[in-house]
Parts: structure tokens; sequence; C-alpha cells
């Protein structure tokens, strides 16, 4: 055959071949994001630089900075962001080295205990504490007591609201506490993931060098593990400071920014819209600017992990040549940390069996509370359920096709999509709420008022968290398993279906349990963007411990815990059946 | 013999790396065919071009006498077995060899045959309801291997689909992919860097170099006559001496090899070769492979002398590094030869001239 016969034909451009419904998707997906994301945040921003007569000012930003009522609350902010994370990361760190490296007993009952505290909502938490310290809490009435008992004369002037506790949980003590409780395992969850990924060989190599355990610890160990103690902690403060429902419940006068931006619009002066996008807008670059810093800062110092060998268990005497008694300190320390953080759940449920009138609480055993939150809210059970539902319904199917497209997709089109799915991460749900609410707040794009907004403003919080779950299996799927399906005569939809959906099917079911469970406890965004019925599970318990019916709040929050755990416990219970499966 | 397999004009950039430089190739049907080639030289590109999973920027490829490059991977019915051989793992071996199968729809009692036929083949019917997750590396290349073939494809494709096995097991492998390749005949494309496994595999080879077909010959051919001098050093060991041809005289010419640098100056030693079409005063390289060289006695005609530099005990033969005056050379010796040797002693080599390979420069 001679060379020069007939240039081979030019191939026909790439669209004809490839054409597949994904294409459309990314522009749906694109379009889904710019319309629901971009444009309420451009609206936010619009709304905070706007002056009464609509001409462009940054008024309303020195007000902020200016007048005291506002200021303080970014300082109140920053302060339990700041104590909450140093809490967290001192409880979190400790106990991961714990349960990973000391050889603390029962660490699979341990590691899952630990999770509960994460999932349960925290103004449950909040809320327990309040049960028990305070101004008529539990303990708070049995101190008074036993001071009574020790001092009758000085007790007689008190009132029997306990003399010592009264008011000190209330506030930043409180929001702080429960908080901690609440977020350590955010710590604790990637600090002993790192733990358990840094390569033996590393430690073995540091004492085959002359090196002390110790040294060891702080010049090899510690140095591979800021990335994650940086992430943890970074977790820990974004979730504390976009916090609405603990500071809401228990920091009564004290008001941090997502509680402020709360009152300035649903005030009984008829609300200022504008100083709360002006609020917003501050809460969001504060957050914004945390989680930029730290992902230059790990960026810049992370470390290619290339061994394979994990690291063991020591049994006896642990890595940091821990004596028994140290062992038996460093057990009495993880149990200690995980009982207390359970101890909420613990309060409410017990407290949800007592009979009671109002605040007042009896002795006794009684159904009476439940019946009462079936005959006032019955509504609120269904309204959760239901939207919890289509959300993540929603979630996941927007997950598993933005997912695919970032990962079997790559472009520089779906480069552009991966960095939009970033925002989510920064927005407060009370920032969305009114961000969502001054884009759609008014003709012709009226949308307030109907749940279609609930709903989205779910769905836009909880996708990232889904795609993420998604892109990390896909990773794990080779392309040559799909490749495989193809050149095997299965045409790309049945191979979608067929191989990449199965394979994909662990990491879509934990993203839409993570879902439910995120969305279901759901209050800050909530409290701002329901109406009329349409009032939730976590809405229905704030309006009542606002009017003190503390068994019916009881009740109504174990009812929402057990539609948190039940999931999950499904879920875990076929996770360990499957993995018996594959063996 | 009919053509199996014809590629033409096949050119595929990545960016700035042109992965192939205009390729073409026929493949015979019923040949086992491998393209060989070091890392990033296009092989694997081209094999995922005829697969489907790359689309050349420019060139034909025709199976059987169709054009198969404006087809999707899925309606090309050919069988390929991946390097980490991609088994599903959410279906049993089983299902894994029957997926195929059940894309072409195929009725429940023939593809229950089929399947099993595929699996008798590859000696794997007992691990039938296994998960490939409890399947030994050697176990999943032969699922691999059933997968691909059960399909009855018009041609298999095989991409370096022993390099994740121990050497033992590949030897082994090997000569099981070609006792199935044999039994059915069916064209077989095969993909390696793994020079002795092409030999030992083909019927023919061709060696791939940063996107082009450097030589297309049988395994013979391709060892004892290489066309450049890329071949003739990736292709088993070959030792590269300077030389400039000093005489012609009846069919065989005399190089005079040069002094390595930084002396040019030309040594004592001259090597005699087939003359060809060369001409005296011509500068050439001198391709020797070491099991051509043996041990002389001192001082003896026409041999080289150098010094020895190291030696290894290799089992079977013995490896020697010697400097002679035109450069390093290594050396293979059979049997007892050389045994008693120390590195530093005085040595002579004769050299078999006829089988050494002359290059022009640039060849």
């Amino acid at each position: 055959m001679a060379s020069d016969a007939a240039a081979p034909a030019a191939i026909k451009p790439r669209s004809r071949l490839f054409s597949d419904p994904w294409q459309q998707a990314l522009a749906l997906v694109y379009a889904l994001l710019l319309f629901f994301i971009v444009y309420p945040l451009a609206q936010l921003f619009v709304s905070s630089l706007r002056a009464e007569g609509g001409a462009w000012s940054l008024a309303h930003f020195h007000d902020f900075f200016a007048l005291r009522y506002y200021r303080s609350a970014l300082d109140h902010s920053l302060f339990v962001g700041t104590m909450v994370t140093l809490f967290s990361t001192a409880l979190g760190v400790p106990l991961a080295a714990a349960v990973a490296r000391w050889g603390v007993p029962g660490k699979a009952l341990l590691r899952a205990l630990v999770v509960l505290p994460l999932v349960s909502p925290p103004f449950v938490g909040a809320y327990s504490w309040i049960l028990l310290l305070g101004r008529n809490g539990w303990i708070t009435n049995l101190l008074g007591r036993i001071y009574a008992a020790v001092h009758p004369a000085a007790a007689e002037s008190a009132a029997s609201g306990g003399v010592l506790w009264a008011g000190t949980i209330y506030g930043p003590r409180g929001i702080i506490l429960a908080l901690t409780l609440n977020l350590y395992p955010f710590v604790f969850l990637l600090v002993s993931a790192s733990l358990s990924s840094i390569d033996e060989s590393l430690e073995e190599a540091a004492a085959n060098l002359g090196s002390t355990p110790w040294r060891t610890f702080r010049t090899v160990t510690a140095p591979l593990l800021t990335p994650a103690i940086l992430g943890g902690a970074l977790l820990v403060f974004l979730t504390a400071i976009a916090d609405f429902g603990c500071p809401v419940i228990i920091g009564e006068d004290y008001l941090v920014l997502p509680t402020l931006i709360y009152g300035l619009f649903i005030n009984e002066m008829g609300g200022e819209p504008a100083m709360a996008a002006t609020a917003s807008v501050v809460l969001l670059g504060l957050t914004t600017a945390v989680l930029l810093t730290e992902r230059w800062y790990v960026a810049r110092r992370s470390y290619a992990m290339s061994g394979l060998r994990r690291p063991r268990e020591r049994e006896a005497a642990g890595r940091l040549g821990l004596s028994p008694r140290l062992r038996a300190l460093a057990t009495v320390f993880a149990y200690g940390i995980i009982g207390l953080s359970l101890i909420p759940a613990a309060v409410v449920l017990a407290t949800s069996f007592f009979p009671s009138s109002g605040p007042m609480m009896h002795p006794g055993f009684s159904l009476g509370n439940y019946a009462t939150v079936f005959r006032s809210v019955p509504r609120a059970m269904f309204n959760s359920l239901y939207l919890s539902g289509i959300s993540t319904l929603l979630c996941v199917l927007l997950g598993v096709v933005v997912g695919y497209l970032l990962v079997r997709r790559a472009s520089r089109v779906t480069a552009g999509l991966d960095a939009l799915l970033m925002v989510p991460y920064a927005i407060p749900g009370t920032v969305l709420a009114v961000a969502l609410i001054s884009a759609f707040g008014a003709p012709p794009l009226l949308l307030t008022g109907t749940v279609a907004l609930l709903v989205i403003s779910y769905v836009i919080r909880r996708l990232p968290y889904a795609v993420r779950g998604v892109v990390a299996v896909l990773h794990n799927i080779e392309p040559a398993t799909e490749e495989a399906s193809l050149s095997l005569g299965a045409s790309p939809g049945r191979t979608f279906r067929r191989v990449t959906l199965p394979l994909m099917m662990p990491g879509v079911i934990s993203g839409a349990v993570m879902t439910w469970v995120q969305v279901i406890s759901e209050i800050s965004s909530t409290i701002l963007l329901y109406f009329g019925a349409w009032a939730t599970m976590s809405v229905a318990i704030y309006q009542q411990v606002l009017s003190d019916n503390f068994g019916t709040a009881a009740a109504a929050s174990s009812l929402l815990l057990v539609a948190v755990f039940l999931p999950l416990l499904v879920f875990n219970v076929w996770q360990g059946e499957r993995a018996a499966e594959l063996v | 013999m009919s053509v199996g397999l014809t590629l033409r004009g096949l050119r595929k950039r990545f960016g700035g790396h042109q992965a192939l430089a205009g390729v073409d190739l026929e493949v015979l049907a019923g040949e086992f065919f491998c393209l060989v080639g070091p890392s990033g030289c296009g092989k694997t590109t081209l094999l995922r071009c005829v697969a489907g999973f790359a689309r050349p920027d420019a060139g034909e490829i025709t199976c059987d006498g169709e054009r198969l490059d404006p087809l999707p991977p899925h309606r090309r019915n050919l069988g390929m077995v991946f390097q980490n051989y991609a088994l599903f793992p959410h279906l049993s071996v089983r299902e894994n060899v029957a997926y195929g199968l059940r894309a072409r729809r195929m009725p429940a009692s023939a593809l229950a045959k089929r399947v099993e036929q595929a699996l008798a083949m590859v000696h794997l019917a007992h691990r039938a309801r296994s998960f490939p997750g409890m399947l030994s590396g050697g176990e999943q290349q032969r699922v691999a291997t059933a997968r691909a073939l059960a399909i009855e494809p018009r041609l298999l494709l095989m991409d370096e689909p022993l390099s994740n096995l121990d050497a033992k097991l590949r030897v082994e492998m090997r000569q099981e992919i070609r006792r199935v390749q044999r039994s059915l005949g069916i064209t077989t494309l095969y993909v390696t860097h793994d020079q002795e496994e092409a030999l030992a595999l083909s019927d023919r080879i061709a060696v791939m170099n940063a996107g082009t077909l450097e030589q297309i010959g049988n395994p013979l051919e391709i060892y004892r006559n290489p066309a450049t001098t890329f071949v003739a050093g990736f292709i088993g060991h070959t030792n590269f001496l300077p030389g400039m041809v000093e005489s012609m005289t009846g069919g065989e010419a005399q190089v005079r090899l040069r002094n390595a640098p930084p002396t040019t100056a030309l040594s004592d030693v001259v090597v005699r070769i087939p003359a060809g079409d060369l001409a005296p005063g011509e500068a050439v390289t001198v391709a020797l492979r070491p099991e051509r060289f043996s041990l002389a006695a001192p001082g003896a005609a026409g041999t080289m002398r150098g010094r020895l530099q190291e030696i290894t005990f290799l089992g079977a033969i013995t490896r020697l590094l010697v400097q002679i005056a035109a450069g390093p050379v290594t050396v293979e010796l059979h049997g007892h030869a050389g045994e008693g040797l120390t590195p530093g002693a005085e040595v002579s080599l004769a050299v078999e001239g006829e089988t050494a390979k002359v290059f022009r420069e640039g060849e």
C-alpha cells in the first residue's frame, strides 16, 4: 500500500461519538448552582450595600462596626468559636491518640459512640444542659438542696432556684459547653484517621536512628498530624460560628452573629433586612476567610504518604511508653469524655417520660408528653419527614450526577463546577436563608412562602457533602472497570447502570444517610424560611422550649433523635453485613 | 493469509506530546502480534485507539474489512484484557464472564454453556461462584482472559496482562495465554514493555519508539537483524562501538574501532564484518551482542585487549565488563569460561565479527 495514498480521513468532531445526556446534565447543574447560589449571594451583597434611598453606600457596614450592639455579636461569635475550637481540639486529639494508639479497651464501641454527639442536633444538647444546670435544672436543684442543708440560713434568702448555679449556664458558658461536646468528634475523626494512615516504619525508623518515643512523637508524628488537626479544628470553628440553635436556646441575651441576624430579620418592629444582610455578609466573610486560610496552609504542607504499612495498635505499653497506670488513666479519660457527650441524649430521653406541666417535672413515668406532641404538633413530624425525604432524594440524585461529571468527565468546565461547589461549605444556614429571601422574596421570582425554598436551601447546603462522598467512591473505581464493560459490548447507559452505579452504592447510601441526618435536625435556615403550617420538628422544639413546655420539647427531641439514629443504625448493620459478604 | 487488523496513518497527540506519529500496521488473521517498547512510546495509546477508548486525531482502523474507528467501544466486539484485569468486584466470576453475553441478550441456556466453556478453557470452572476479591493474581488474570474470550471477539487485545504477576507465574501464564490463543486461532494484539515476553510469545513483533514503529518482524529477525540502533539496544543487550571502515575485501569489510573519548585515535582492533554497501572511510557504529565475544589466548591475531572491570556470576552464564580501547563492553560467557578471573586482570577478547550489525551515523 502506497504511503501517500489518500491522506487518512480526518476524524469527525468529538461531539458525535460522545454526545450523551451528561453534557445536558452539566449545563443544568451549572444553571441550578448559578441561580440558587451565586444569584442569591449577589443579591445579599446588593442589599447590604444599598442605603435607605437605594443609593450605593457603605453606611450599613459602618454602622455594623461602629455600633456596639452589632459589633459585640461579632466579638461573641469569634470568642465562642475560638473557645469551642480550643476545647474540642484539647478533647479530640488525646482521645484519638487513646483510641488509635494507646490500646484503650473497647475501641470499636468507642468509635461507634463518638459519632453520636456529632449527629445530635446542637439545640437538643443546649436544651438538655438547661434541664440539668439551668435555673430549675436537676443538678441545680440538687445542689440547692445540699446547700440549704449545709447553710440553712443562707439558703433562706435565696430562692429555691439554686443560688450557686443560676444564670451561669446561660450565655457563653452554656454555648461553649454544649457546642464543644457536640463538635469535638470532628477533631477525633480526622486525627484518628490520620494516625492510622501514618506509615509505621516512619516511627520505627526514628527509633532506629536513636530517637526517644517522645522525641519521635514531637518530630515525626506530630508534624504529620498537623493537617488533620487543623482540618478538624476548622470544621469545628466553622460549625460553631454558624450555629444558630445552641445560642438561641441557651445564649439568652448573649447574641452571636446568627442570632443577631435572626433578630434583625424577625423583629416585632418590622425588621431591618438591610442590616441583617450586612451582618450576613460579615459572617460569610469570616467563614470564607477561615476556609481559604486553611486551604492555603494545608496545600503548602501536605505530605504524600507512600507507605502501605498500617500501624499496628500496640497491645502492651504503647509507643509513647505508656505504663499500665497511664493506660488506665487514658481509658478513664476516653470513656469519661464520650460518656459526658452522651449525657444530653440520655437526659432528653429520660425527661421525655416524666409527667410534666409546663416547666415543672414530677417524678414518675408517663407517656403524656408524647401524647401532647402527637396532639399539638402532628404536622411538624410529617413536615420533617417529608422535607428531609425530598431533600435527601434530590441531593443524592444531584450528587451522583455532579460527582460522576467531576470525576469521569473532568474538564475545565467541570473544574469550575467543582470550585462553585466549594461555596456552600462557607455559607452558614442563617446567611443562606437571608440570601434566598433577598433574591426570591419579591416578584418576579417570588419563592418565599413556598416549600420549594426550604428544600432548595437544604439541598444547596448538603450537596457538596453528597458530591464529595460520590467523588471519593468514584476515585476508587478504576476507569478500566467501566472500559471493560464497554469493550464487552455493554452500552454507556448499561455500563453506568450495571457497573458504575452498583459500585458507587455504598458511597451514595452513606451520603443519603448523612444528608437525612443533617436536614431533619436543621434549624438555622428553617427558622427563617418556614411559614405557616410548614414548621418542622426542630422549629416545634424551639417553640416548646420558648414556651417553657419542657416535657413536650423533650418528647419531640427524643422523636427527632430516633429519626436521626435509626437510619444510621440500619445503615451500619447493612454495611457490616455487606462487608462480611464480600470478605 | 488474510488480514485481521489494519491501521493506516494513525495519529494521536496529547497536549504537546505526540503519542502516535502516523502508524501503519497490518496484523494477519490468527496472528499473535506484540507491540513492544519503552513506557511512553505510544503502544498503550495505540491499543486504546483500537479498543475505542482513545480517539485518534487522524487515521483509519479496519478489522475484517470493517472500519472500526467510527464505532463506539461497545459496538466493536473486541475482547480486551486490562493490565489490572478490571474485574467487576460486585459480580461473581461466573457473572463477570457472563457480562458481555448478557449485554448481547444471549439466551440463558446458551449463555450458561458458553460461560462454562470459557471457564474450563482457563481451568477455573471450580471458582465460578467466587468473587474477584477472593482470587489470587493468576486466577484473576485467567478470569479476565475468559471474560474477554467468552464474547467470541473478532480480535483479542491485551494490555500488559502479566505485569502484575511475579516472575515465575508470569512465565507460566505466558505459556497459558499462548496455548489458549493457538487453540482458538484468534488474532491477538498484545502490548508489553518486556522484550523477553514479546520474543517468547509472538508470531511477529513491532518495536515502538516515540510514537512510530521502528521495525516489524518475527522474533528471530528482530533479534538477529535489528533495523535501527534503538531496536538493537531495546531487544536484548548490545554493545555499541564507534568505528571506521578501513578496507573492503571480497564481501568483507574491515572496520577499525575508534578509541573511546577523550582520545579519538584509531585502536589496533579490526572487526571483519559483512560488507553490505559500505564504502571505505565511512564512520559507523558497530553493534555486537555480549554472547558473541569469547576469551582468547593473549596476543592472538584479531583479538582485542582489555582490562576486566567487573565480573558477575549468574549461574549458566558469567557476565564480564571489560574496558577495551574503544570503550566498555559487556561480555557473556557460557559454562566454565571465565572462572578464576578477578577484576583488574588483563584479558584478550575474540569476537564473531560476522554477527555484528553496522549502522551508519544517525541510523
